[in-house]
């Protein structure tokens, strides 16, 4: 730091305070009057000293206020861009950062590199779902769906490519968008939330085409059924179902909790996730993870795993699993628990698995922490994306 | 005439060869002459170069006689009996010859010695002479060098040039027609001129003398005039004093601090300026005065300063001393702590004034030898407070101005160059002794204008007032919230304790009217307890739990459910929130690992403080973030969905108006309150 003004000459026979009181009275607020105006440069330099010790003072303020955020982040949504080399995350205060798979993958990976490429606030609620079309990236907040183009964001400029509203009936609370899922073969977007029905939009025109109404309760999760072109929903009314995509119709509800196998009352009856494979479908949260089969609607093999489960997946011959728990869960169709991978959130909100880009191939959890798990090798924890 | 004949019958007797009769004649003869003869006379009148010649004769005529001896003897003839016995006679007379010559000889020899001891006396003699001459020839010689190079005493007075001299002395004195051809006495005139100029300037002196004396006199009868105005004055002083103060203008007083402020030390002393000037110009309720004692000061700066170096060569040879005496040295380096740790005699304190006329006394010390200033603190309250158990830290002088900056705990010393010292005497870190000597936190040695760079440990430091200036208006405002904030805290614990929670109608809008959950508890934790709670490894291990921090435990309890609360009291408070780890013993322990509920709790608490801060400067913060967690307790137990398959009527009746009771993927609880409608909804 550069120090500006005289000092004024101190020892111990040749000063006189008088004199030096003056100086210092100037320097503090200011010149006033002519013979003291050369003091003045001296006093503008300190008020700028004080800015700066101020704006330092405020600076660590920001900090402290930052480190509680990241203490109580939540990360809600995970995206992988088009080529795979992205990945997006949308946490609970509504910001989405980017990172880098390809650099955090490197062999020369440094700290630095875990950390956001570029992160913005996308949404004034948090970001609760988040897909990728082939060019833009869609994210979902409280009664909202925003599109940002992969190309902006990959050059850092967050704009906002367009934003839709369901049509919702006016009421005192904006419903949330839990989930949304994209039908590549009618190109259209599938919403579900707070308002306890499925939208269809057309992405294309960015009209609403249809709204399946049912549930008696928000829904939480979507699931295409894509050779019946149906579409599954499980709501925290604790139903599961089947929507006729093209007819808009309800197809069938199962009504998960009132099977004694599955039904965990302790727990509630929501349906927090599921995942179908068209004539199988698994589906958990408030009742046990189970995998039915659809044609017959039976719960064919109930899973022994006690926490409620937030994100589920096929994949391959196997199901992903994770929730309440901080481990990611392998099942074997017959029922077995293949293994169980610890990771750092408490509690796993999503799990996403880069299908885009071969050699960039890893499975990421995210959730009740400010920490994304990478997993590369899929049986164990790798290292991990920090928010900043 | 005599010996005259003596001698020449002598010589003629030796020449007569030896007829006997003759012989018998010259002894009568020698007889009759023995009262004339002398045979020293006799050898004055021979030759002795004849003498020699009869001598050789004579061994000459022996040896041709013995020759014919002995051959008459080989003959052994009869005849030869009588030429042996002529011969015989003959040779006598020869030995005669010979003896005579010898005892001639010998006189000679005498008289010949007699004659060299004589010159050799007379030669000596004449040697002394000459000695005594020399001697007198050089000390006359001496003599003459001495006069020559005698030097008289006027030589070494500084006369005046000699053109001067005619200038200026009348020709009385310097006679021209007679001095200027004789050096000598042109010297004696200048001479007299000289003493007359010396005379003239004594008589001078002497008037000048005379003139001081009656001065001092005329000086002395003033100052017993002034000596008699002092004690007036000082009573007209006296007497304006109540004017002064009536008039708000402390002359007198600030007068003497400045005469003090003079014994300060160089940091002490830009402080005393800075603050004193910023007391003056931005804050009247900002009192700065010197303490200690001047005397001491003084004396302080009566020797020369012993310098650093010095005193570190000595400690080095000290230390080689004591490692030979062994039993003194923990006492030797008692005595150099402590010499070590001294602190300057004056101190300056000062007295920040809040609005609710509470006092934070701050009193600044200076360790000389370190050359860092320490700070001491203490709290008068207007009123008398009575003191919580849970606020012991509070207003504690060790705790009150911790990390006033970020990190800056007052525990180790700012100056680099210290440690070294330190190392010296053996002293482990500053921190054991700084309940004696006061607290060295950053932000003192920057109001005293010291600046110390972290990266290089030596550096010449000196007070500099500009720093100080720059560091004032801020720290004095950081210190006034400070107390304020610990103040207003210490008041709130007093009712936190009592299991109230002040809510204060700024605030009311913030909660709902009715809160069913209550405070219990409010105690204060132990640092390493808090560590050791479960719930808060998250806090901790992202860094927000410092010891430097305070720590609390909290217990809200309705009904069955009870909620701890462990609280993280930032010193920064309230510009830096205090931060809450939540524990709910309800049906199972439930924390923010296990349940995202309570999480969010937490986060409501946490993250979204800056709406609880309350009125402007927020130190309501605790007490509402205390109370948003009661009405958060409440919404959380009175929406938890009821287990269908037990049993018997909900523990907690929903009372609360919520628009839905959960919400989003986290299946979040409305713990939002919305004002003044009175209902509850999601974040």
């Amino acid at each position: 730091m550069q120090r500006v003004g005289t000092p004024l000459p101190i020892g111990h026979r040749s000063r006189s305070p008088p004199c030096s009181l003056l100086g210092a009275v100037v320097l503090v607020r200011g010149a006033q009057g002519d013979d003291v105006r050369e003091a003045r440069a001296g006093g503008a330099a300190h008020v700028v000293l004080c800015e700066e010790e101020a704006s330092r003072h405020l600076q660590t303020e920001m900090d402290a206020q930052r480190a509680l955020e990241l203490l109580h982040m939540t990360v809600f949504s995970q995206s992988v861009s088009p080529c795979g080399k992205y990945l997006a995350a949308g946490n609970n205060y509504g910001e989405i950062a980017i990172f880098s798979l390809s650099a955090a993958l490197s062999s020369e990976a440094k700290e630095e590199s875990k950390k956001p490429v570029v992160s913005f606030t996308a949404h004034d609620g948090p970001v609760y779902t988040m897909v990728s079309t082939d060019r833009q990236l869609l994210s979902a907040s409280n009664g909202e769906v925003r599109a940002w183009n992969w190309s902006d964001i990959v050059k850092k400029g967050c704009k906002e490519a367009w934003s839709r509203r369901p049509p919702y009936r006016s009421s005192l609370e904006v419903p949330e968008i839990n989930s949304l899922q994209l039908n590549p073969k009618d190109n259209s977007l599938l919403l579900a939330g707070g308002d306890c029905a499925v939208h269809v939009m057309d992405l294309e025109s960015g009209t609403f085409t249809h709204k399946f109404q049912g549930h008696s309760d928000y829904v939480h999760c979507l699931a295409l059924r894509d050779q019946f072109q149906e579409c599954l929903s499980g709501s925290e009314d604790g139903t599961v179902r089947m929507w006729d995509l093209r007819t808009g119709a309800q197809v069938q509800v199962i009504e998960v909790h009132k099977y004694e196998e599955c039904s965990r009352p302790q727990n509630g009856k929501w349906i927090r996730c599921l995942a179908t494979d068209c004539d199988w479908m698994v589906c958990g949260g408030g009742p046990a993870l189970t995998l039915w089969h659809l044609r017959s609607v039976t719960p064919t093999t109930v899973f022994p795993l006690p926490p409620c489960q937030q994100h589920v997946m096929f994949y391959q011959d196997l199901i992903l699993s994770a929730g309440h728990s901080p481990t990611i869960n392998h099942l074997q169709i017959s029922g077995e628990i293949r293994a169980q991978i610890p990771c750092t959130p408490h509690s796993v909100h999503s799990l996403c698995i880069n299908e885009h880009s071969p050699e960039h191939k890893v499975l990421t959890a995210a959730g009740s922490s400010h920490k994304v798990d990478v997993f590369t090798n899929f049986s164990y924890r790798a290292f991990s994306l920090c928010f900043a | 005439m005599s010996s005259d004949t003596s001698k020449k019958r002598k010589p003629k007797v030796i020449r007569t060869d030896g007829a006997p009769q003759e012989t018998k004649r010259s002894r009568a003869e020698t007889d009759q002459d023995v009262k004339y003869y002398s045979e020293e006379a006799e050898v004055e009148l021979r030759d002795p170069s004849k003498d020699y010649e009869l001598y050789k004769q004579t061994c000459q005529e022996l040896q041709r006689l013995m020759a014919e001896i002995q051959d008459l003897k080989s003959k052994g003839s009869k005849d030869s009996a009588g030429a042996i016995e002529e011969r015989r006679i003959q040779s006598c007379m020869h030995f005669m010859t010979l003896k005579k010559l010898n005892r001639l000889a010998h006189i000679r020899l005498k008289k010949g010695r007699d004659q060299t001891h004589e010159a050799k006396q007379k030669v000596d003699a004449y040697h002394l002479q000459l000695q005594n001459l020399l001697y007198e020839v050089m000390h006359l010689q001496k003599e003459i060098t001495k006069c020559l190079e005698f030097k008289s005493k006027h030589e070494e007075i500084e006369l005046v040039s000699v053109d001067e001299f005619y200038k200026e002395a009348p020709p009385e004195i310097s006679k021209p027609d007679i001095t200027l051809n004789e050096p000598h006495q042109q010297t004696l005139a200048r001479l007299d001129w000289e003493l007359e100029q010396r005379k003239r300037l004594a008589q001078k002196y002497k008037e000048c003398l005379a003139n001081k004396e009656k001065i001092l006199k005329e000086i002395e009868v003033k100052k017993e005039y002034l000596s008699s105005l002092q004690p007036r004055l000082n009573s007209i002083m006296q007497a304006s004093l109540p004017v002064q103060e009536y008039l708000f203008m402390p002359f007198d007083q600030a007068h003497k601090q400045y005469e003090t402020a003079r014994h300060l030390p160089p940091p002490l002393y830009v402080l005393f300026v800075q603050a004193n000037a910023y007391g003056q110009a931005c804050d009247k309720k900002l009192a700065v005065a010197i303490e200690g004692s001047v005397e001491e000061a003084k004396a302080l700066y009566k020797p020369p300063e012993d310098s650093q170096d010095d005193e570190s060569d000595s400690d080095a040879e000290e230390e080689q001393t004591t490692k030979r005496r062994r039993p003194t040295l923990g006492v030797q380096l008692d005595d150099k702590r402590k010499e070590m740790l001294k602190r300057h005699p004056l101190s300056v304190t000062i007295d920040l004034k809040c609005k609710d006329d509470s006092v934070l006394h701050l009193i600044f010390f200076y360790l000389m030898n370190l050359n860092v200033m320490t700070v001491k603190t203490k709290v008068t309250t207007a009123a008398e407070m009575t003191t919580p158990i849970s606020a012991g830290d509070l207003l504690s002088p060790g705790s009150l101005l911790n990390c006033l900056y970020p990190g800056d705990h007052g525990k180790r010393t700012p100056n680099p160059a210290n440690q070294f010292q330190f190392d010296k005497v053996g002293i482990l870190t500053l921190n054991d002794y700084v309940a004696e000597l006061g607290h060295p936190y950053v932000w003192v040695q920057k109001l005293g204008g010291l600046h110390f760079p972290k990266d290089q440990p030596q550096h010449t430091v000196s007070a500099d007032n500009s720093l100080s200036a720059s560091h004032m208006e801020m720290t004095m405002k950081l210190l006034r919230t400070r107390l304020q904030s610990r103040l207003a805290l210490h008041k709130q614990f007093a009712s936190l304790e009592h299991g109230i929670v002040p809510v204060s109608s700024e605030c009311q809008h913030l909660f709902p009217s009715k809160v069913v959950s209550r405070l219990v508890k409010w105690a204060a934790l132990p640092y390493e307890d808090y560590l050791e709670l479960s719930y808060t490894k998250d806090v901790v291990e992202a860094g927000l739990a410092e010891d430097t921090h305070l720590y609390y435990m909290a217990l809200v309890e309705r009904g069955t459910a009870k909620l701890q609360a462990a609280v993280v009291l930032n010193p920064g408070y309230s510009s830096m929130p205090p931060i809450v780890s939540l524990c709910l013993t309800w049906k199972g322990e439930k924390t923010n690992s296990n349940d995202d509920n309570i999480r969010a709790m937490e986060s409501e608490v946490n993250v979204c403080y800056r709406e609880l801060c309350g009125p402007r400067p927020g130190y309501q913060l605790l007490t509402n973030q205390l109370q948003r967690l009661c009405v958060v307790l409440d919404v959380y137990l009175e929406t938890e969905s009821h287990d269908t398959s037990v049993e018997g009527p909900k523990e907690f009746p929903q009372e609360k108006m919520c628009l839905r009771l959960v919400r989003g993927p986290s299946r979040m609880k409305p713990f939002k309150y919305n004002h003044p409608q009175g209902f509850f909804s999601h974040r």
